[in-house]
């Protein structure tokens, strides 16, 4: 944080930081760190007991010669849901800013898919990519067996892709457009004094200027892509076929929510952590250098 | 001036929002004891036991049975299990088939006997019928929990499609499917069997009918160091078989991704032969295409082999630790009352589930439920459990993280049939995986001793 | 500001409108499903064009579902998520980028950290909390032998007790104590200029004034932007208002859509009646849109007026 701080207060900002660190403490670090104990045990899960075991947890995920893939996996997700995501936002998001008439009608529709509920976005998703009954049905009368994501390992992980991303190309919309909104219009105004056109403007004037907001929808869709993709692999693929859509957080959920294997869980859970903060700090130490705040 | 109108609109909401609260609290007066069911089902069915429960707080004026559904049979059990924790449990709960060997070990319940005992019930432990009570009682056939929403898997063929081969009955065997489902492929049909990778009606339905081990120790019941068996049973050959009749082209895949269930391929005339739960028995008769005529039978064979009964599927009911005397005595009377004939009756009237016990079946044969054409075949499932003695490997699947397990078996299944493994390999994978997850819930539990 | 760029127009248009294709297609599916017959929407493929039973469904699922005082506790948990957010997330971006104290780094990771596991994977702690909030407070002081002292003092046991089980409370907190808000605000706060701040201290205004009279009029569409996320986020949480309200007056619209929703039929079926639940889909989506549209007077620009 390059800021200079600028006001002083023995106790202010320990005020104002106050309810939401009670708040965070209460609610997620207390259960968290009693959750994550239990990767140094074996958990019974109706609470009869537990045998403390070290490390035991992280050799046996370590050990698991499957790990390694569903790893490579979740940061493929990750990489493919975060760039997807963000890159159509991006560009739905520059041109609703022109203002065009009806830009009204397009923000609002585009707002949608945040709103649909996980049964009703699973329901119809599920009759899009249907293999045999789909819209994407006609790719098998065009040739027999081309478009099957039940068997074919890659094309389920696109239909994941695809669906997790459609919801957040909203969210990111959004908060881009509230951050093109930001910015003064009398800059891109002068741009346009100058003879800049729109595309030029965009790159010179309103692309910088998002950066900042650009840097908070990146960190955030990175995480949530390796932490909140697990509802849609359930309703879409359950991980399969054969492990192909197993990622990382899917199978934390299966096996402790579902499986009631809590002590793999947690710890998968720190590796998980582990690694989502490591992508998170080499994101503020190396791209937020670039961010220019002003 | 419209900034004022504005305010005053949402003051107004406001307004009424805290009188919608205000009454809601204030109409909660109460004098019967209540006590809490978290269930696990959910649309339809969710709706069919809170019927159940209204059914009960009508029968009687003492206690109330408030049921909530949890949205899937894992929310019941994990939110169960965290209340439980912080002892707000509720007083029964659902849990499903492979939530059961946790709750089991936990020392967490009321065994089912004890509970009515202890209330004053007789209950005849017999009359439950021994394929379905055996799933969820020791190993020495003392029932730990009362069964409630049980179905088992059948065999659903299209008379149709059979009639059009000139055949009038069902396929026994293997063989004969293979037979009828060849000439169907070459009358022009699409697809004559439809098979999932879903291992209940596939893999341990095929086990017990065979009388062929899933795993060591008796499938589990003799002790937690079991390990699983199904790459050295008859089971490999029948994923061979599968497998071939994929290739072949006479088995077709269906499953969510592929736009259709099971159930739906068959109710819509696509697929002629299937095999899957009887409590979906119902949904085809709603939902299959006009005029087609359809029954169901028991699952097939391999020729040569003598039927054995086949397992159970679904829930039971568990009764938590820690309750008020009072609670207890209305979970006793509560599920006194399921238990009753027309209970069940009415349970098999409104959903696909069977009666688990003898009574409540006789009763129901006698009315006639069984004559009237949408319930009719429904007996079969009956007969389907009851098709020999419960021995050693039909009594049901008691194996550790048994979620894990299926899940390890349906991925090597989806494996094997993407021609990613050979079907050796693909089981073999399967089994130390699960093996490794035996053994983790093993020392999970090290020094406990199964019931 | 008059351009005349006809063809950067249409395809711009053309964009926008592959945009809304793109986000309608799923809900159209959702909407067809909602329209049609029990047997029309277990057809396979399911028809494409609407059917005629969408009054039929709407008031099934209404009923059903009883949403009335479902849709009520909804709002009330989104709105209270809503403001809880904004406010503190506010609140303590300020403090981390406008002064200057020890622990603000700290503070502002530990808050990030709260995005990195998600509620499935301490459900049964996170419960415990929900029970007694103040247990983790009880075991601090315990640990410390604060018990004994006022055991000592006193001669009662110090048991703190807040059950948050079945309230609006219980439903609200939880949910605000996450840091998607107080990092959007960091990142914005950081773009104010410095001089602003300088001159706002030059004209003898406290932090607090700057905060209230410079700052959150500045935030005006980034605040809108949050609260429309939080309140569609906070209206769509599902699996904690479950687990919370067991009470059915504390039951929320989501949860009864939930529970409407067919099971999977992997050990026996039941009606699979998505035609109601998709009917009750659209109604539990209809709040959170007619947000949107209220919130979209605050998608505006900012600092200088804008022209028309």
């Amino acid at each position: 944080m390059e800021r200079r701080a600028v006001f002083k207060s023995r106790w202010l900002p320990y005020a104002l930081i106050a309810p939401q660190v009670l708040l965070v403490f209460t609610f997620f670090y207390w259960p968290t760190g009693a959750a994550l104990v239990w990767a140094f045990t074996l958990e019974q899960p109706w609470g009869g007991g537990s045998a403390f075991v070290g490390f035991d947890n992280f050799a046996a995920v370590f050990g698991d010669p499957l790990y390694w893939a569903s790893v490579g996996r979740s940061v493929f997700f990750a990489a493919s849901a975060t760039t997807l995501a963000m890159g159509v936002a991006l560009l739905l998001a520059l041109f609703t800013d022109r203002q065009l008439s009806g830009y009204r009608a397009y923000r609002f529709v585009t707002i949608w898919p945040y709103a649909v509920a996980a049964p009703a976005a699973g329901l119809a998703f599920r009759f899009i990519f249907a293999s045999e009954a789909g819209i994407l049905a006609f790719l098998n009368q065009i040739s027999p067996g081309l478009w099957n994501p039940s068997m074919n390992g890659n094309q389920a992980m696109l239909t994941i892709v695809v669906c997790y991303s459609w919801k957040y190309v909203s969210y990111n919309f959004i908060f881009l457009l509230a951050g093109l909104q930001a910015i003064p219009r009398a800059l891109v105004e002068a741009g346009a004094m100058d003879g800049a056109g729109v595309l030029r403007r965009m790159r010179d004037i309103q692309l910088p200027l998002l950066q900042p907001t650009f840097f908070f929808l990146l960190v955030i869709n990175l995480t949530e892509s390796f932490v909140d993709s697990f509802g849609i692999v359930d309703i879409m693929t359950g991980g399969g076929p054969a492990k192909a859509t197993n990622l990382m957080v899917y199978k934390i959920y299966f096996d402790g929510f579902k499986g009631l294997d809590y002590s793999g869980a947690a710890a998968q859970s720190i590796v998980l952590m582990v690694l989502v903060m490591a992508l998170t700090f080499v994101q503020f130490r190396f791209i937020e250098r670039r961010v220019h705040y002003r | 001036m419209l900034y004022r109108e504005r305010m005053g609109r949402a003051a107004r909401i406001a307004l009424l929002a805290a009188c919608g609260l205000v009454g809601t609290v204030a109409a909660d007066a109460q004098t019967r004891t209540k006590f809490d069911l978290w269930q696990g089902l959910s649309g339809d069915l969710g709706e069919r036991v809170n019927d159940v429960c209204k059914r009960f707080n009508e029968s009687q004026t003492e206690f109330e049975i408030v049921c909530t559904s949890q949205g899937s049979y894992d929310a019941a059990v994990q939110n169960a299990i965290a209340a439980y924790r912080a002892k707000k449990q509720p007083t029964i709960v659902q849990v499903f088939d492979a939530g059961t060997l946790d709750l089991m070990l936990s020392g967490a319940f009321v065994p089912a006997r004890q509970l009515m005992e202890e209330n004053g019930y007789k209950v005849d432990w017999a009359n439950y019928f021994p394929g379905i009570s055996n799933y969820y009682a020791t190993s020495k056939g003392v029932l730990l929990s009362f069964p409630f929403n049980s179905s088992t898997a059948m065999f659903y063929w299209n008379k149709d499609a059979f009639a059009k081969i000139g055949e009038t009955a069902a396929p026994k065997t293997w063989e004969d499917v293979e037979v009828a489902a060849k000439k169907m492929k070459a009358a022009g049909m699409e697809c004559p069997l439809a098979i999932d990778f879903d291992t209940w009606q596939w893999m341990e339905q095929f086990h017990a009918i065979h009388n062929l081990p899933i795993a060591t120790r008796d499938n589990g019941y003799s002790g937690l160091d079991a390990e699983l068996t199904i790459n050295k049973t008859k089971f490999v050959d029948f994923v061979k078989y599968l497998k071939r009749a994929h290739v072949e082209g006479w088995a077709k895949i269906k499953t969510r991704a592929t736009g259709a269930t099971l159930g739906e391929a068959f109710a819509s005339g696509d697929c002629q032969m299937t095999q899957f739960s009887i409590a979906g028995h119902g949904t085809i008769v709603k939902t299959s295409k006009p005029g087609m005529n359809w029954d169901v039978a028991m699952m097939p064979v391999y020729a040569g082999t003598e039927r054995h009964n086949s397992l159970v599927g679904g829930a039971s009911l568990w009764v938590l630790q820690g309750k008020s005397k009072d609670e207890y005595r209305g979970a006793a009377a509560f599920l006194a009352f399921i238990a009753k004939p027309e209970s069940e009756e009415y349970w098999s009237t409104v959903t696909g589930y069977i009666p688990v016990t003898k009574t409540g079946f006789a009763a129901m044969q006698a009315k006639g439920f069984y004559d009237k054409p949408t319930y009719k075949g429904r007996e079969l499932a009956i007969q389907s459990l009851t098709a020999s003695e419960v021995g050693p490997l039909t009594r049901g699947v008691r194996l550790g993280g048994f979620l894990q397990i299926r899940k390890e078996v349906t991925d090597a299944l989806e494996a094997i049939f993407s021609d990613k493994m050979t079907v050796e390999q693909g089981l073999a994978q399967a089994v130390e995986r699960s093996n490794a997850t035996l053994r983790r819930f093993e020392k999970t539990y090290a020094g406990k001793t199964l019931p | 500001m008059i351009e005349r760029t006809p063809i950067l127009n249409a395809v711009t248009h053309v964009i926008l409108l592959s945009g809304v294709v793109l986000a309608v297609l799923p809900l159209w599916l959702v909407f067809v499903a909602s329209t049609l017959t029990l047997a029309e929407v277990n057809a396979v493929p399911m028809p494409m064009l609407p059917g005629g039973a969408f009054w039929d469904n709407v008031a099934e699922a209404w009923s059903r579902a009883r949403l009335e005082t479902k849709l009520l506790n909804s709002l009330t948990m989104a709105i209270g998520v809503t403001i809880g957010k904004v406010v503190l997330a506010a609140l303590t971006a300020f403090a981390i980028v406008f002064f200057q104290f020890r622990v603000r780094m700290i503070v502002f990771w530990g808050i990030f950290v709260t995005l990195m596991l998600p509620l499935e994977v301490r459900i049964v702690p996170t419960y415990a909390v929900a029970a007694n909030v103040l247990s983790p407070y009880q075991t601090l002081l315990n640990a410390v032998r604060i018990g004994e002292l006022w055991h000592w003092i006193t001669g009662t046991e110090l048991a703190l007790e807040w059950n948050l089980l079945n309230s609006y409370t219980g439903l609200v907190l939880p949910l605000v104590a996450t840091a998607t808000g107080t990092f959007l605000y960091r990142q914005f706060f950081m773009t104010i200029p410095e001089e602003l701040v300088e001159s706002a201290k030059m004209d003898g205004a406290g932090p607090l004034r700057f905060m209230w009279d410079m700052l959150l009029p500045l935030s005006k569409t980034n605040m809108a932007a949050l609260a429309t996320i939080m309140f569609i986020y906070a209206w769509n949480q599902y699996l904690w208002p479950l687990l919370v309200t067991t009470d059915p007056s504390y039951e929320t619209a989501v949860t009864a859509l939930q529970r409407l929703t067919p099971m999977s039929a992997s050990t026996g079926g039941g009606t699979p009646d998505w035609n109601v639940a998709m009917a009750a889909a659209l109604l539990v989506m209809l709040p959170p849109l007619l947000l949107v549209i209220f919130m979209q007077r605050w998608f505006v620009r900012g600092l200088i007026a804008q022209d028309k």
